[in-house]
């Protein structure tokens, strides 16, 4: 392990040094890399059943072939992630087919179903938005190498998800009707969901390891205002109703609601009028959604019994 | 009907501003129009794509559609061309100089 201390580790990386192997790192440097590209991994990997479930109902062979793309776009980026965790000298088959579906670190939105083309779209506006967000920070700021390497062709196929999500949410809300009144309903859940989607704010929680050791550079609050100020605009240009606004005199977006609120997933439906403490949101996350195991075993179901078969079966 | 109120230059033009929806690139800059005609109020352009299963078809079309419909285009066909097919020595010097920028070489 590194010869360094963490005070040292941390010196070296606030004059710009960029970290490459192991043996650089710290214990504490470690752990913290660790988990935080696992939460991407693992968020990467369950989008792909998620908008699987909603690309079934795409209406065209057209649209069909853009959102099953959009799926191998991030089943690529959690290979790489995987790949980079494995460097790290953890398993790669075991983080994907041998973990309970509670384990994995994605967040709550890709717990839930979407069940719609509309749904499909607007998590495409709205929780791609969310990972872009978080992954251009460390592009440009992270201390790790590896990682911020493999994001230059993560973030640029991102864009491609994003747009598909932005274009589409434009189209329908142009028809009107019943298009734009199903894009609304999938906002008025989607919407709180990414905004829950970068955690607790400052104020609560400032100073985390990951900020740290640099392995990213802005804090939940600013994360939140950078999706904030692409969301808010893209929805009311759209004519869709979001909770927030633009705050004149804060120069920044506020929430219309008390956050963080409860949630009932059963009815996709937040109580905007049950406002819940930050461990009541924890406790919520680590019960997981509804469709955390659907999701997990429609991955891992047929890995071992096909092995099995691959390998012989005498 | 309206009338078209461009010549195909004026088309051309146009399609200069339509995007690719994957690279910051020009469809005209990329080499994916391979012809465009104009005949009364009919508008005709050919297109190639880069892929047999591009998974941005829909987009392209869309994005023609509603840039020329700016200009008052209302008859617009898009045929898709597949014989010469695509090839990237079709991309434009320019477009090759937006790529390299962009972090890909062609």
């Amino acid at each position: 392990m590194a010869t360094l201390s963490d005070e040292a580790l941390k010196q070296k990386i606030e004059k710009g040094h960029l970290i490459e192997t192991t043996e650089e790192m710290t214990e504490g440097y470690k752990k913290a890399l660790i988990q935080i590209l696992l939460v991407q991994a693992d968020t990467e990997l369950m989008s792909a059943p998620s908008y699987y479930m909603a690309a079934r109902s795409a209406p065209s062979m057209n649209t069909r072939l853009s959102a099953y793309a959009v799926i191998q776009d991030e089943l690529g980026h959690a290979h790489i992630t995987y790949q980079l965790l494995e460097d790290l000298g953890m398993d790669k088959e075991y983080l994907i087919y041998g973990r309970k579906p509670h384990e994995f670190k994605n967040p709550y939105g890709f717990d839930q179903p979407l069940e719609t083309w509309v749904e499909l779209v607007v998590a495409n506006a709205y929780f791609d938005r969310a990972g872009i967000t978080l992954l251009g920070d460390p592009f440009e700021n992270t201390s790790y190498g590896p990682w911020k390497r493999s994001l230059v062709k993560i973030d640029k196929e991102e864009l491609f998800h994003l747009r598909h999500g932005e274009v589409w949410m434009k189209r329908l809300c142009e028809a009107g009707g019943q298009a734009k009144e199903e894009i609304q309903r999938a906002a008025d859940w989607m919407f709180p969901m990414g905004v829950e989607w970068f955690g607790m704010p400052d104020h609560l929680k400032r100073h985390t390891a990951q900020l740290e050791y640099k392995l990213k550079g802005k804090t939940n609050d600013e994360l939140r205002q950078i999706w904030l100020s692409a969301v808010v605009p893209l929805s009311e240009s759209c004519g869709i109703h979001v909770p927030a606004h633009f705050d004149e005199a804060q120069q920044e977006y506020v929430l219309d609601y008390e956050f963080p609120v409860d949630y009932d997933p059963s009815q996709k439906r937040w109580k905007f009028d049950s406002p819940v403490s930050w461990d009541q949101v924890f406790e919520r996350w680590k019960k997981r959604g509804p469709y955390n195991e659907i999701y997990v075993k429609s991955i891992q179901k047929h890995y071992k019994d096909f092995m099995a078969m691959l390998n012989g079966g005498n | 009907m309206l009338p078209t109120t461009l010549n195909e230059s004026q088309i051309w033009e146009a399609l200069k501003e339509v995007e690719d929806p994957e690279m910051p690139i020009s469809l005209v800059d990329m080499g994916m129009v391979f012809d465009v005609s104009v005949e009364g109020a009919n508008t005709k352009i050919q297109l190639g794509l880069t892929a047999t299963a591009c998974p941005a078809i829909d987009f392209i079309f869309y994005d023609i559609r509603e840039r020329l419909k700016k200009e008052g285009c209302e008859d617009i066909e898009i045929e898709l061309v597949w014989d010469p097919p695509w090839t990237k020595e079709r991309i434009s010097e320019e477009g090759r100089f937006i790529l390299s920028t962009w972090g890909l070489s062609v």
